[in-house]
């Protein structure tokens, strides 16, 4: 049997595709978006994070931890990331509910069955399930399965990709897949690989066999004051997408609701200084993606 | 059905106009002013008709007010009709509640405020009059018949045990003390009854005669009913006393037609002048007259619904009824004919809305009451016999007004189903999620007409219901009956866990069930607490029986009452609640309600996981913590706090409340109820009730504290612990069926985030869709405060439920940084979130 390693699920996704549906969260992503607002999802295996709003400094994981990873600082508790072997013994005696082991090994079985208790709101509404993370196609295998066994009930499939996987992990997917919602986050290699420290080739290239395969496209493009949304930075991917055959882009304002994520994983925000781009900007954009004929909306 | 072109039409309207606004906020500036001239006026009437019988005696002492007691017209408002001088006169009669009024003083007097929820003021001299007034009622108290009769049969400790103490069992008229000399002044005796389109169509006039005729007739020909003979002259006198009431509410509106032109001959501003003159001419015609146009059905629905708050100001629930109904025809010609914009239209309701608000009772300035609730629903769309829609160009301007106008009642209903036009339910949420509270909310029309057709009602009758309360609803020729008494589970449940020794005080409440401690599996505990249950359900039973009974012999016929139902009684003599409506058994087919069902499953989830099946804790060990109220044991209170609850579509607890949910149901309805044999609805309140049950109950295995408040509502989860988000909570309550339950809320949390755009709000229309389709009954979407945002940014822990979707992206409102918990904040206060 195949298992994913699953970080959330979460239902009632009204963002994440057409209707209303249930989003499966997969850990593990080969990019590093400076921006990530799901820094949990980046690394493949299962990874503790603490909530300090929950936290009542009463320092029983402190004497659980068995590597000794655990301190009290002046911001509440601080997990050592180099000791800590996420084994999860902190998580299970916390009283408080402040430490949670994020990301489980779970049968397609699994997933499936909490996907379908929502079977009635996906028929009524046009919904469906969505893959999305981390990247889903690090996954493949779990995510064809998965999509594969929607489609065999009847329940409308959504991938939601970064664009960078292997071409044999897209054709897997996409056999099953009704809609992909595919990211393009810079059409330069080294601003790409500034953004997100790998280059761009293989979303582009992977982008073509996406448009081959015939399944719905989406363009989601996060906008990014100051590294991808000066009108010529759009121009180029306004071009791309057109050039390419597709019509639909999403924008994706940027915003801040990760950061909060990055302290319970101990980790640094690369970004702290960007801003959400102002409504002008965002207008500017799908003013101009207009210009090339593209179907452009703003996703808030 | 609505068109998109009406939506369109409705939504470029000013409702806030600068007259509203300035009433508005003359209406907010006011400081609840508590009058003393009514219940003066009540008390010398009751007087001087002393000798009479009962009916009548009670119709000039509600008549007597009608004819003297002040009024006044505000500047600028177009619809009129003032219970009190004042723009927030606190109404009260003190015979109906001596005790209280007593108390409000009292209180006035150390404090000079009347409560933590609404300071209210008296004039000193004004104090002492009421004081006098209500000592009055206190010193004319007659034999307490009821008592002693609960005494006699249910024994000397009844009351003590079981309610003052243990509320155990809980309601307004569920008090030892006695209230006032008119026993159960909450109105046991005359249910909830709103104006009906039938009566605002008739006038008072046609019905005054149709009464005049009846007594003719009586005295001509005799009964003709197979009356006793004390039936006979107890009709003629019933009817005599709606004649005599016709007459007196006639004579206030005509009181606020010269009191208009009064004012008209001294006004030097032409156009008010006019105004002036038009309410006049208003006041003149209704409601003794058929309106002949919009604003004189306006004015005609204010006044009726005027009269049944001042007949009885205690009594919380009398409902506006299908406004939209109502008001349409009136409408509709006014437009055609060119007399009336909509723009005129919806200021005229915007005037009409803001008087609704403009009273005050001993309850809204009770600490107890949820402030200002004085429940007048307005019920609007829904079907007719024939299964067409009968939502109309109202409907939509009472949601706009309920929008721009964002004031606390009254309550829109929305009899929601499937055949309404999309657009109008997404026009609907836009209006909720604007308002920001829970309004408009949304019943199921179906399911409301199928339980009237499941009890043998014809169709014609059955589609014609409308809400009230809180909330249950009623045929519109039925009525219902008022104030439900309500078992308190959560109480009955520690009584269980304790062998039915209250914790509190040691005595013996309840049955011997055994101590849970030597429990070996969960069906024993549940078997304990079934039987408990079934024990103090017979008690209660008995309880109401006896209580109703009494009451119904020594209290009067309300008149006004008798008008609204005129149809049925000027034939029979007798309101609903005698047998005198047309389905004689719909009005008290409803003795008996329940609170906590979700803390009982809840703490019973909690026993299964950590006592039965993981063995992490003993049941000694658990009910002696509980026995502390988990003090020192915080560490297993977390444990139960996160073992499995209601609302999130999981099966281990889920499957536990709908055993709970089944069994407590069919203990209810297992016997009959007492007035009509039938078997009864039952009702799951919301409301404050649960705040009061809590008082009486310890820590319960849920992880609640002590004497704090149970669980609000019927399938709406423990609040904060839904965190799978709306689909499973719906999935969770539709698990249940509430057929034979005349109220079940179901109350969700959405944040504004959820409703910003037009795709969204389909999208939230589809909870709707599923939940009615599952058969939900009441579904109101609460929208998320600044407040409740505030609240987690303090107490995470409570508010794990706060989801923000963002595509791609999914997060814990208290995950977030504070800095950007404030931002959401801010922009949830400016209506941008
Ligand atoms: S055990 Fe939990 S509550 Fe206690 S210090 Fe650790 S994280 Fe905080
Ligand atoms: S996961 Fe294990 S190693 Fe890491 S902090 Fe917790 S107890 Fe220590």
């Amino acid at each position: 049997m195949i298992t994913g390693k699953i970080f959330n699920i979460q239902r009632y996704s009204i963002d994440d595709g057409p209707g209303i549906r249930t989003t499966v969260f997969l850990k593990g992503c080969p990019l590093r978006c400076k921006w990530c607002s799901n820094p949990e999802s980046q690394n493949a295996w299962p990874e503790i994070v603490h909530r300090d709003s929950f936290c009542h400094r009463c320092g029983t994981c402190i004497t659980a931890c068995p590597e000794k990873a655990i301190v009290l600082g002046d911001k509440g508790i601080e997990i050592d990331r180099h000791l800590c072997t996420n084994c999860g013994r902190c998580a299970e005696v916390c009283p408080y509910n402040a430490l949670e082991m994020v990301g489980q090994e779970m049968l397609v079985d699994d997933v499936l069955s909490e996907v379908r208790r929502d079977a009635e709101y996906y028929r009524v509404s046009g919904g469906g399930v969505t893959a999305s993370g981390g990247e889903p196609l690090s996954q493949a295998d779990f995510v064809a399965e998965l999509f594969a066994r929607c489609g065999e009930e009847g329940i409308h499939t959504c991938l939601d990709t970064s664009g960078y996987a292997s071409p044999g992990a897209f054709k897997k997917v996409l056999a099953y897949t009704n809609i992909v919602f595919f990211d393009i986050k810079h059409t330069d290699p080294e601003r790409h690989e500034e953004m997100t420290k790998h280059q761009n080739g293989v979303i582009l290239d992977n982008l073509q066999i996406v448009v081959k395969s015939g399944v719905d496209v989406i363009i989601r493009i996060p906008v990014l004051s100051g590294l991808n949304s000066t009108v010529e930075e759009m121009a180029d991917t306004a071009k791309l997408i057109r050039d390419s055959g597709l019509n639909k882009v999403h924008l994706l304002p940027y915003h801040k609701y990760g950061v909060g994520k990055y302290e319970m994983l101990d980790r640094e925000y690369p970004l702290e200084d960007l801003v959400p781009p102002a409504p002008e900007e965002l207008e500017a954009i799908v003013r101009m993606m207009n210009k090339y004929s593209l179907d452009c909306e703003v996703r808030i | 059905m609505i068109t998109h072109e009406q939506i369109e039409a409705v939504k470029k309207l000013r409702v806030l106009t600068e007259r509203l606004q300035n009433l508005k906020e003359k209406w907010e500036k006011a400081q609840p002013t508590v009058c003393v001239e009514p219940s003066q006026l009540f008390t010398k009437a009751w007087q001087e008709a002393e000798g009479d019988p009962i009916d009548v005696r009670w119709a000039k002492a509600y008549a007597l007010r009608l004819e003297e007691q002040p009024i006044a017209i505000r500047d600028g408002e177009l619809v009129v009709g003032s219970f009190t001088s004042q723009p927030k006169g606190v109404y009260v009669i003190a015979a109906l509640a001596p005790y209280r009024v007593l108390d409000m003083l009292g209180k006035f007097q150390i404090e000079r405020r009347l409560s933590a929820t609404s300071t209210a003021t008296i004039d000193e001299r004004d104090a002492e009059l009421l004081r006098e007034d209500a000592q009055y009622w206190v010193d004319y108290m007659p034999p307490d018949y009821i008592g002693k009769a609960l005494r006699e049969e249910l024994g000397e400790d009844h009351f003590e045990l079981m309610q003052d103490r243990a509320l155990v069992f809980e309601g307004p008229f569920l008090k030892a003390e006695r209230q006032s000399a008119f026993q159960d002044m909450l109105s046991a005796w005359t249910g909830s009854p709103h104006p009906r389109v039938n009566v605002i169509n008739t006038g008072l006039k046609r019905i005054q005669e149709l009464a005049e005729a009846e007594m003719e007739d009586i005295m001509d020909k005799g009964v003709r009913l197979s009356h006793k003979s004390s039936d006979a002259y107890r009709k003629y006198v019933f009817l005599k006393a709606m004649v005599l009431t016709c007459k007196a509410l006639i004579t206030f509106a005509e009181r606020h037609a010269e009191l208009a032109r009064k004012i008209a001959e001294k006004e030097t501003d032409s156009s008010r002048r006019e105004e002036l003159l038009q309410i006049a001419e208003c006041c003149e015609w209704v409601p003794a007259n058929p309106p002949r146009n919009f604003r004189e059905a306006l004015q005609s629905l204010r006044f009726m619904h005027m009269a049944l708050r001042m007949e009885q100001p205690g009594r919380p629930e009398n409902a506006m009824g299908r406004v939209d109904l109502i008001l349409y025809p009136y409408y509709i010609r006014d437009l055609q004919e060119g007399k009336i914009t909509r723009q005129e239209a919806a200021e005229l309701l915007g005037c009409f809305w803001l008087k609704t608000a403009e009273i005050e009772t001993l309850e809204t300035i009770a600490e107890w009451f949820a402030p200002g609730a004085l429940l007048p629903n307005c019920t609007i769309c829904g079907r007719d016999k024939d299964g067409k829609d009968v939502s109309n160009e109202i409907s939509l301007l009472v949601l706009e007004v309920l929008r721009q106008l964002k004031i606390a009642e009254p309550g829109v209903y929305i009899r929601y189903h499937d055949g309404m036009n999309p657009e109008f339910i997404r026009y609907a949420l836009e209006c909720n999620r604007d308002y920001g509270g829970g309004n408009p909310a949304f019943v199921n029309d179906g399911l409301g007409t199928d339980r009237f057709l499941d009890r043998g009602v014809a169709m014609e009758d059955a589609v014609d219901w409308c809400t009230s309360g809180c909330l249950g609803y009623h045929a519109d020729c039925a009525d219902h009956e008022f104030g439900v008494a309500h078992l308190n589970l959560t109480k009955i449940f520690e009584l269980t866990l304790h062998n039915g020794i209250d914790p509190k005080t040691g005595r013996q409440l309840g049955l011997q069930t055994g101590d849970p401690a030597t429990f070996t599996a969960l069906e024993e505990l549940y078997d304990a607490f079934f039987k408990q249950l079934d024990y103090f359900t017979e008690k209660l039973r008995a309880d109401y029986f006896i209580r109703r009974s009494i009451d119904l012999e020594h209290s009067p016929q309300s008149a006004l009452v008798g008008i609204l139902h005129f149809e049925d009684a000027i034939r029979t003599g007798l309101l609903p609640q005698r047998g005198g409506s047309k389905y004689p058994a719909l009005f008290s087919m409803e003795w008996v309600g329940d609170r906590g069902v979700t803390d009982v499953s809840d703490s019973l989830a909690a026993i299964k996981q950590l006592v039965f099946d993981e063995k992490q804790v003993t049941m000694a060990e658990l009910i002696e913590a509980l026995n502390a109220d988990w003090d020192g044991r915080e560490e297993l209170r977390q444990k139960c706090l996160q073992a499995p609850k209601y609302g999130n579509d999981d099966d281990y607890a889920d499957s536990i409340f709908v055993h709970v949910w089944n069994k407590t149901q069919e203990i209810l309805q297992k016997r009959p109820d007492p007035f009509t044999g039938l078997k009864p609805f039952t009702f799951k309140g919301a409301a404050a009730g649960h705040i009061i049950h809590g008082r009486a109950v310890g820590a319960t295995p849920n992880g609640r504290m002590a004497y704090t408040p149970i669980n609000d509502g019927a399938t709406s989860p423990m609040p904060g612990m839904d965190v799978n988000g709306p689909t499973a909570n719906i999935n969770s309550a539709n698990k249940v069926s509430v057929r034979e339950l005349r109220g079940a809320t179901h109350n969700m949390k959405l944040s504004k985030q959820v409703l910003n755009t037009a795709e969204k709000l389909d999208k939230a229309a589809v909870l709707i869709k599923t939940f009615m389709a599952g058969g939900g009954w009441h579904l109101q979407f609460n929208i998320v405060s600044s407040e409740e945002l505030v609240e987690a940014r303090q107490q995470p822990e409570k508010h794990r439920n706060l989801i923000v979707r963002v595509g791609g992206y999914s997060a814990y409102f208290v995950d977030l940084p504070l800095q950007l918990q404030d931002e959401i904040i801010a922009r949830t206060m400016h209506g941008m979130a």
